[in-house]
């Protein structure tokens, strides 16, 4: 295909969409990219993966692993090839992106307020009953502006037709967006010029407008709100990204113990006694944002910062009680809820998705489960997950008796093919399997969309599952201006 | 300012401090150990910076890698350079939006550096000189870029309360520890190679034969390290700077919490200012010492309760 050594030992795998080339040879997007690298010795792209790392790891863009009372360091792995994105393709991604935070949105309203989408039967009662992320908590609470879904994450994945299906929404706190900006920023150190020539779209203006609707959300609360980043503190793996996100914004990065509720107003307290706080980006989970209503055992939490939010007292993002609209039971009727809300067509797909809690379909999966993913509906990481494809027969019973056991905490999905990309391993073009995560930010004036996302790589070789957690990787993302 | 992050600050400027400073009295120990062997101990050292029982400092004092090894990299000992440094990097990733991005990156750097094992190499087998000036460089690297990129804002004025408490205790310690070992059959005025140890291991020697040029006297010596203000490693020197770092906290502080810690370091600053000590009396000076050294354990404990919310 190519006279480039480089190039040519790369072995595309048959029926999967590869990222970088297609029967004809190169994808345009790809070419002026390949053009810049086909000439390079191949001790040059080693020194550049070398450098890569030690810029990670200088720059304590890692996280801890700690075992035995120390701390090992470990860097997300980076690989350097960057995973490209038309213009046109982006503009369909963001548009269904936009589509469907809009639909969610309203759901989450519509569920913790007048539920018409349960009396118009769109959607069963008893699946939203039976979801514990359903906060009964939350119900009748008025959040800022109506906007729950802050920030997400949403997991998209391509098929072998190359088209693109939304996997999870991931409303709660999703993270990686800390490694879109430092991927990014690695990038331009080891291939100079190439981000400008390529006409990249600019991913650095995430923090500010995030900044921007947070400080939105205390409007008419106070002219200088105080907003806060809150963290579970280092022993948590995206620790780096909370420090990276408060630091690019000038918030403070405060710890449950650093906040305390009086009065159902929440203070921080500081070396001259305690300060009022308005608006509090959090990254701990609902269960263990408050010892009071939720898990009491928590320590990471603020007892007392449900009441507080409830009086409206204070903004807390993302709001509690996202985990129904991230359920993956409740996920199946994202489409539905797109006609029904929007009276509009989906414009990303939703890969099918089986509920075991019906008989028929349970059968269905139970007879091809080798063409079936099944997942648990309110785990995430990779976790509680079965690849039937590669599952032995003793996991498939142990799944099957679970699934007969408990039907309502297990979907199945039959199973995509995810893309293939070109990477950087051992010295040679690999293809290893990608998904994209977009990161959306909802605030009172709209849903904004920075181009660009993390690309997961599945690094290990055949596997399908990104998670950082199970083996993944990262790239860069590039999202190609207009010609 | 969060009292957890004046905290973590403070105790990230404490452990920097006590690095550099237990570094350099290494070197100059493991100096003398090759030079003065006639009256050279590690036993003291091992004392103030490990953490071994009787028997097993019998064991090893006269092993000098396995000294260097245990007072610089032994992870398990958490008086160790290696320990300080990991926990100054642990604090400084805590309070990572607090600092500059240049001061994280040269404690992170700092870290990875003392994990090398070409520093273990170099310490254990090689030029032991040599490892812990490579890891003394650091130390400077960091005090420089704390100076040239952090805001003077709280975050200094902690940064510094700390640098300067902590060397106000070593400096008393150090004098206790090496003041003991002084001969004081020779008091005249040649020069006795305790003194200069004490003075390498305070960083004073070059100051202290150009202002005395050459007149060795345990006065002397004492004179500098305790009450020499242009010296930056004296006693004297070291309070001055933690009542100026504090009085910059007047306004980001409560009264009542800026009251009690005024009076605190206003008593032993002026304690040792209108002190008087010559070197006849060794014992008056080591309780006098002692009293210092409770005093300003005193002072922090007295932050840790006004200002870190730790009552």
């Amino acid at each position: 295909m190519n006279e480039n050594a480089l190039l040519r030992s790369y072995q595309e795998q048959p029926n999967v969409w590869d990222e970088m080339f297609n029967l004809e040879g190169i994808r345009p997007e790809y070419k002026k990219f390949v053009a810049a690298i086909e000439n390079l010795a191949s001790a040059e792209m080693t020194r550049k993966d070398e450098l890569a790392k030690k810029l990670f790891m200088s720059q304590g863009i890692t996280f801890t692993v700690y075992s035995s009372g120390e701390g090992i360091e470990k860097i997300f792995p980076f690989d350097i090839i960057p995973r490209i994105i038309k213009n046109e393709e982006w503009k369909h991604i963001e548009s269904g992106i936009k589509q469907r935070l809009k639909a969610l949105n309203i759901f989450l309203k519509d569920i913790y307020h007048q539920q018409f989408i349960i009396k118009d039967g769109i959607i069963p009662a008893s699946l939203i009953y039976s979801c514990p992320q359903f906060l009964r908590e939350m119900v009748n609470v008025d959040v800022p502006f109506d906007v729950y879904t802050h920030v997400a994450g949403v997991d998209l994945i391509r098929d072998q037709d190359g088209d693109f299906y939304v996997l999870e929404d991931n409303l709660r706190t999703p993270s990686g967006v800390s490694y879109m900006l430092e991927n990014r920023s690695i990038t331009y150190r080891i291939f100079p010029d190439l981000l400008p020539k390529n006409n990249v779209q600019p991913v650095k203006d995430y923090p500010d407008i995030l900044f921007r609707n947070l400080r939105a959300l205390a409007d008419g609360r106070s002219s200088d709100p105080t907003v806060v980043l809150l963290s579970p503190g280092i022993y948590n793996s995206a620790y780096f990204e909370h420090t990276t996100l408060a630091r690019l914004m000038g918030i403070r990065l405060v710890e449950g113990r650093d906040l305390i509720v009086h009065n159902n107003f929440v203070y921080m307290k500081t070396t001259k006694g305690l300060k009022q706080v308005d608006v509090i980006y959090r990254r701990v989970d609902d269960e263990f944002l408050d010892p009071l209503v939720f898990r009491p055992d928590s320590a990471l939490g603020v007892p007392g910062i449900y009441s507080a939010y409830r009086k409206g007292n204070v903004a807390i993002v993302n709001a509690m009680g996202n985990g129904v609209a991230d359920d993956k039971a409740v996920y199946a009727y994202v489409p539905d809820m797109i006609r029904y809300y929007l009276n509009e067509e989906p414009i990303l797909k939703n890969v099918p998705t089986y509920q075991m809690a019906d008989a028929d379909k349970r059968k269905l999966v139970f007879d091809n489960m080798d063409k079936m993913v099944i997942k648990r509906t309110n785990e995430s990481g990779g976790y509680g997950m079965l690849i039937g494809s590669s599952a032995t027969e003793e996991q498939m019973e142990s799944f099957k008796k679970a699934i007969t056991e408990d039907p309502r905490s297990f979907i199945a999905q039959p199973i995509i093919s995810l893309s293939s990309t070109p990477c950087y391993i051992n010295g040679v073009l690999q293809p290893r399997r990608v998904d994209l995560r977009p990161f959306a930010l909802c605030g009172p004036s709209g849903i904004d969309i920075v181009p660009g996302g993390l690309t997961r790589v599945a690094l290990k070789e055949g596997s399908l599952v990104v998670n950082s957690s199970q083996g993944g990787g990262s790239k860069d993302t590039w999202v190609l201006g207009a010609d | 300012m969060l009292s957890r992050v004046a905290d973590t600050i403070y105790w990230l400027a404490r452990y920097m401090e006590r690095t550099q400073s237990m570094l350099q009295v290494i070197r100059t120990n493991y100096i003398a150990s090759q030079d003065e062997i006639r009256y050279f101990s590690w036993r003291p050292l091992l004392y103030a910076y490990g953490e071994l029982t009787s028997t097993e400092v019998n064991e090893i004092e006269r092993d000098t890698p396995r000294v260097l090894e245990h007072l610089v990299l032994d992870k398990l000992n958490s008086a160790s350079a290696y320990s300080n440094i990991m926990q100054g990097r642990e604090n400084a990733r805590a309070v990572q939006d607090h600092i500059t991005k240049e001061v994280w990156q040269c404690l992170n750097d700092y870290y990875h550096y003392v994990r090398d094992n070409e520093v273990a190499q170099q310490v254990k087998l090689g030029d032991p000189v040599s490892g812990i000036d490579f890891l003394m460089r650091n130390s400077l690297l960091f005090t420089g870029t704390v100076k040239n990129t952090m805001p003077r804002d709280e975050s200094y004025a902690y940064i510094n309360i700390g640098k300067f408490l902590e060397r106000a205790i070593q400096t008393a310690d150090i004098i206790r520890i090496k003041w003991s070992g002084v001969s004081y059959d020779i008091q005249q005025s040649i020069e006795t190679p305790e003194l200069r140890y004490l003075l390498y291991s305070l960083f004073g020697y070059e100051l202290f034969v150009k202002t005395y040029k050459g007149n060795f006297s345990p006065n002397n010596v004492l004179q500098m390290i305790l009450y020499n203000t242009y010296f930056p490693h004296s006693l004297l020197y070291s309070l001055n700077q933690i009542s100026r770092y504090f009085e910059r906290l007047k306004e980001a502080s409560l009264p009542e919490s800026y009251e009690q810690l005024e009076f605190l370091i206003g008593k032993v600053k002026n304690e040792v200012k209108y002190s008087h000590f010559t070197a006849d009396d060794p014992e008056q000076l080591n309780n006098f010492l002692l009293q210092m050294r409770d005093e300003l354990y005193g002072v922090a404990t007295a932050f840790s309760k006004y200002y870190f919310g730790n009552s």
